[in-house]
């Protein structure tokens, strides 16, 4: 009992714990202070490389008005299009093919200029909140949806969908040339553009990322590449701002995707061997408005923190009014409106019910501006009806005229009001609402139990033996399963929902809910009557072949409720091969009345983005593309800062 | 002591292969494959179905999945267990680990369209000296990377081609009208098909023997290329993994945990990121429920009966039957809520603008109060905190409470009372001495449960654990990321209890090793 750990030792312990828990502190807030110093550091060397700029231009003269570049001396000569009505090389054509229409762009800008705009301030902070959490933002690597969103701003293209009017506008692009046969595509870039670190962009960029950073096997970007590969075939610089893009075939979409593809800096990226940016997580450099703060290679943004992005003061364009974005994520949703009241957050996401009991809420009038619009992320959610074979036999649905009374037999306004708070408004078809596609004339099906009997009737079912289940002639009950990926409340109430409306009219329905993986297989497989699901889209116009033509049942295509209609199939393989838009809006159009007519889905409802935005933040916009950060700006209460 | 302590080291060996055993079975009989990761982590967008068969025949090739499970399991083994046998795997500049690549498998019916499969000639000497000089070197090393990116192209444009083949094999087969031929799952069925003659006036058969003749060089190609990466490797252009104890035959490295499919990055580094988050939570969490459950249930034996007793029992009890989720729930309502208490963050570790505060609390250049960096953490970290502690009292205090109770009447205490010892040192010397061996060895099970993490508290408080990843990863079903979760606290289990033994008899000398 000699050497007892007394209270004496054990204070020692304490002592000593208590010391070398202050020594660690320590150390780290000297690494907090070197953090500090080392971006202060790099903001400078910016603003160095800036002013170096600025003084080589004054040196060499300043061109007041009207702006004119280093193709000045050519003299203007506007041939065909309409020259620009500024940003330098105005109607110069000569990198041009000749004898092909030239489609000029306007300067380069904000759909709404933020300086416009009353109260205007530059600086300040915002900060969104994001469902889940981002892996990483490599791009062309980073696969989520967030990712993506957030390279709008870190990365330029040649041209973007614009907010208001969804076509293809000049960004990085002052003009280009389609081919009418639409294998390939040449493009000029406007003078001066570079990227976040001051280094000019060129059209040699352009092809390294696409040859050599995207289509690289050893890099994973497979996602990216699949849907490039089938499209691109080459890339070929002409000289350092003129670009040319060969086609494999003629296809709508090709022209979008070579001018929507991001263009990364060659003489950044290449510094890496293709094992460092498939592990890295936040190798994220372009010539977008902004740029990610923590740019070292070495000390990467990796998932649990924010992401933040910073005012790119090296932008070839207009400036944005913010001086830092903030992307957080937090997954439960009463946290998020948390974060929201608090202020943590400028911008979330809220669930339905907490939009409509805010938004009627009269305390809330001042505390936040509500956005409740459809763009064209929006998509559709449906129910496909197996019209095809499950295990060798055909479905009961291989009928249009069951289909069409399933349509009928679900009240889908009260389906809406139920499940989504009465968010959200009735799908008509599989175009985007309001757009070039969008058949005006097609209204959905009403909700009409005796027209649903009376169709199931003409079908052959009905209740033969008095038991209030309808029965074919050879009087099997009308049974079927409905099948939906479990976990998630909304798919259970919409099966509950089903399940409940088709015992109105006599048909017994079997829930089959399914893990997400497994009921992967079910579509893969056909193995379902019906499945329910949601289609998402990134563009105004897509791609119509992989869900509804006939050549998708084969191969596990996508095409799972086995739907097969010549007139479709030929409206489709007409409409991919029509470059004009306009054209092509007609047909798909007509596609569109076919869908209504044979409903191999039921569509049920385009789901509208709903945001809570604090008013503090002006500017915000809900455009049909979606929403602009660049142009945000924080006014209100915050004190005014030097513009700069 | 020694003999007992490696005896049981020995038998983990066998527990741990065993648990990793029936993982992975239980991985590979679920249903779903891994194609449903990769979709679901494009966020649901689409893409041709063409594009995801021929980007999973790469990723089952990558990670041999379309072996026999069995094989994938030994594969899997070879790369956890710290002793390798065989040649050591090289270590590029970036870390990661290059084994000798696998063989090119055979595409499917090629006996349809040869007679005998191509073998790859193994470089000559003077072919693999002029071409891999001075490894080692910078040139030595981009020869080899060239020879790297070679075969990975190679054998990813093989793979592709395969899954052609296998596509257009199914519509043949499909248009010869012999469903037996397909499997459950529509895909068909190789072997069997190989073993019959095709009809070759099918007008599909002209598409098929197309791509079977593309696949077939392709696969030569590839068969090429690999013999001259092995040629390469053999040059050891970078330093090897591990140490070596008999060369070429035994090494020792560190166990590879491999990459992640659903986010294509190393399970190390998501671990590395999710684990401080939990530990941190956890080290702060468990010693509060020791410092107040203890005394608690001291407090309660001494005064066994009283309305002390009735209300600490009665207390933990309550505690313990609220649901965490009720109460994560609860405390976002009202804590959090700005419209009630207002007195917490909503989510996360870090607070909106704390890279920008003082490290201590103090007065900032505004001349108003800041709470600074630390106290910001410390703030965001009560609530989880909170929730994780209060439903571990109970179990903790009623187990003092009743060893407590337990010593109180043995013999040596009252002889003790009667030797006129005061009642104080009774408590504390004899009786609570006594009482702590189940307290160690709880807490020694506990340990492990702490590595887990929690997935409602952190799915409450937006906190990127070891709970979320974990259920993330089962969802997903990536596989490399639930076997090496399971692995890690199966190791610390099994280590744990060894601990607990040792400290039972370390605190107790009645219990002997023998």
């Amino acid at each position: 009992m000699q050497n007892r750990f007394g209270l004496k030792d054990f204070v020692l312990f304490v002592l000593v714990g208590v010391l070398a828990l202050s020594i660690w502190m320590r150390m780290f807030q000297q690494d907090r202070e070197w953090r500090k110093s080392e971006s202060v550091l790099s903001k400078l060397s910016s603003l160095e490389s800036q002013v170096a700029r600025l003084e080589n231009k004054l040196d060499t003269g300043v061109v007041v008005a009207g702006g004119s570049g280093p193709s000045s001396t050519s003299g203007p000569a506007p041939t065909d299009g309409k020259p620009a009505a500024n940003g330098g090389s105005g109607g110069d054509s000569s990198w041009a093919r000749p004898g092909v229409k030239i489609e000029w762009q306007p300067p380069w800008g904000p759909a709404t200029d933020p300086f416009k705009q009353p109260g205007v301030q530059v600086g300040g902070e915002f900060t969104e909140v994001y469902e889940a959490q981002m892996a990483r933002l490599t791009p062309f690597i980073a696969s989520d949806v967030y990712a993506r969103r957030l390279h709008e701003f870190v990365f330029s293209t040649l041209a973007v969908y614009d907010p208001v009017t969804l076509k293809m506008r000049g960004q990085l692009a002052e003009a280009w040339q389609v081919d009418p046969n639409g294998l390939w595509l040449r493009a000029r870039l406007r003078p001066g553009l570079r990227f976040s670190d001051g280094k000019p962009l060129t059209a040699e960029d352009i092809r390294w990322t696409f040859h050599e950073f995207m289509m690289n096997e050893e890099i994973e970007a497979e996602r990216s590449r699949s849907i490039y590969r089938d499209c691109i075939a080459k890339v070929t610089p002409i000289d350092d701002r003129t670009v040319d893009f060969e086609f494999k075939e003629r296809l709508f979409t090709n022209v979008d995707n070579a001018l929507g593809l991001f263009v990364l800096p060659k003489h950044i990226y290449s510094q890496f061997s293709p094992a460092d940016i498939n592990r890295g997580t936040g190798l994220m450099v372009g010539s977008g408005p902004f740029r990610l703060r923590d740019v070292d290679p070495n000390r990467q943004w990796a998932p649990p923190a924010d992401v933040v992005l910073e005012r790119n003061e090296q932008y070839w364009g207009p400036k944005p009014p913010l001086a830092t974005i903030r992307f957080k994520s937090i997954q439960d949703e009463t946290a998020r409106l948390n974060a929201f009241k608090r202020g943590d957050a400028d911008m979330i996401t809220p669930a339905s019910t907490q939009f409509v009991t805010l938004s009627g809420d009269p305390e809330w009038k001042d505390r936040a501006r509500f956005l409740n619009w459809v763009n064209m992320r929006s998509g559709y959610s449906f129910i496909a009806w197996n019209c095809g074979e499950r295990a060798g036999k055909l479905t009961p649905f291989h009928d249009k005229r069951v289909r069409l009374a399933m349509t009928y037999m679900l009240d889908r306004e009260k389906m809406i009001r139920d499940i989504w708070s009465g968010v959200g408004q009735v799908a008509k078809g599989n175009q985007p609402l309001g757009s070039p596609g969008s058949n005006q004339s097609i209204q959905p099906w009403p909700y009409d139990l005796a027209k649903s009997r009376q169709l199931l009737k003409e079908a052959g079912w009905e209740d033969r033996n008095g038991d209030g289940l309808i029965e074919d002639a050879r009087g099997n009950a009308f049974e079927w399963e409905f099948s939906f990926a479990s976990g998630g409340e909304i798919a259970l109430k919409i099966a509950n929902f089903v399940k409940d409306s088709a015992a109105v009219v006599g048909i017994r329905v079997k829930l089959r809910p399914a893990d997400w993986s497994v009921y992967q297989d079910f579509m893969k497989l056909r193995d379902f009557d019906s499945i329910t699901l949601g289609w998402g889209a990134s563009s105004p116009e897509s791609d119509p072949r992989q869900i509804f033509h006939s050549d998708a049942i084969k191969n596990q295509g996508d095409n799972f409720a086995q739907w097969k209609n010549e007139e479709a199939d030929r409206l489709i393989d007409e409409g991919r091969r029509e470059m004009d838009a306009a054209k092509r809006g007609q047909i798909w159009q007509r596609l569109e009345a076919v869908l209504h007519e044979d409903q191999p889905y039921t569509f049920i409802r385009v789901p509208p983005w709903l945001r809570l935005v604090n008013p503090e933040v002006k500017n915000v916009n809900p455009y049909p593309k979606g929403l602009e950060h660049p142009e945000f700006f924080r006014g209100g209460s915050q004190s005014p800062k030097p513009a700069n | 002591m020694v003999n007992y302590i490696l005896r049981r080291v020995l038998l983990m060996v066998p527990t741990l292969v065993g648990i990793t055993f029936v993982v992975f079975m239980l991985i590979a009989a679920s249903p779903g494959g891994i194609g449903a990761g990769l979709l679901v982590s494009a966020g649901g967008a689409m893409q041709s179905q063409n594009a995801i068969a021929i980007q999973k025949a790469k990723l089952e090739d990558r990670y041999g999945l379309n072996e026999p499970v069995i094989v994938q399991y030994g594969r899997w083994l070879r790369r956890i267990l710290p002793i390798k046998f065989g040649t050591r795997d090289l270590v590029s500049p970036s870390g990661e680990l290059v084994s000798r690549p696998r063989p090119v498998p055979e595409p499917a019916v090629w006996r349809w369209f040869a007679t005998e499969l191509k073998q790859a000639e193994p470089l000559s000497e003077e072919e693999v000296a002029r071409r891999f000089t001075n490894p080692g070197s910078e040139a030595g090393t981009r020869a080899f990377q060239a020879a790297v990116g070679e075969y990975v192209t190679a054998r990813a444009a093989y793979i592709a081609s395969e899954a052609l083949v296998r596509d257009s094999l199914k519509r043949y087969i499909e248009a010869w009208g012999k469903p037996e031929l397909l499997t459950r799952k529509q895909e068909p069925r190789v072997s069997a098909i190989s073993r019959v003659e095709p009809d070759r006036t099918l007008k599909e058969y002209a598409e098929l023997e197309r791509l079977g003749r593309d696949a077939l060089a392709a696969r030569e190609l590839a068969a090429q290329k690999r013999e001259a990466l092995i040629a390469g490797m053999s040059t050891k252009p970078y330093p090897q993994a591990g140490i070596g104890i008999i060369p070429g035959v035994l090494s020792l490295a560190p166990p590879d945990l491999g990459i992640a499919f659903s986010r294509g990055r190393p399970v190390i580094d998501l671990l590395a990121e999710a684990l401080p988050v939990t530990l941190l939570i956890n080290f702060i969490a468990f010693p509060i429920i020791y410092m107040i459950a203890i005394p608690g249930g001291m407090l309660a034996a001494t005064r066994k009966g009283t309305w002390v007793d009735l209300a600490q029992g009665l207390t933990v009890i309550a505690l313990y039957s609220v649901p965490v989720v009720l109460a994560g729930v609860i405390a976002q309502g009202f804590l959090v809520n700005p419209d009630y208490l207002d007195a917490f963050p909503a989510a996360g570790l870090i607070g909106k603008g704390s890279e920008q505060m003082a490290f201590m609390p103090g007065a900032n250049g505004a001349c108003a109060w800041e709470r600074g960096w630390l106290l910001d953490r410390v703030w965001h970290l009560v609530l989880p905190v909170l929730c994780l502690v209060y439903g571990g009292f109970a179990i903790l205090s009623k187990q003092t409470r009743a060893a407590m109770l337990e010593n109180f009447n043995a013999d040596y205490v009252r002889t003790a009372k009667a030797k006129g010892v005061s009642n104080r040192d009774v408590i504390f010397r004899h009786v609570f001495r006594n009482s702590l061996l189940p307290l160690i060895t709880m807490f020694v099970t506990i340990f492990p449960a702490m590595l887990a993490g929690s997935v409602v508290v952190e799915r409450v408080f937006s906190i990127p654990g070891m709970g979320s990843l974990l259920i993330e990863a089962i969802n997903l079903r990536d596989r490399e990321l639930i076997l090496a979760n399971t692995t890690m606290v199966a190791v610390v289990n099994l280590l744990a209890l060894l601990l607990a033994d040792i400290l039972y008899a370390t605190a107790d000398p009645r219990i002997t090793f023998k």
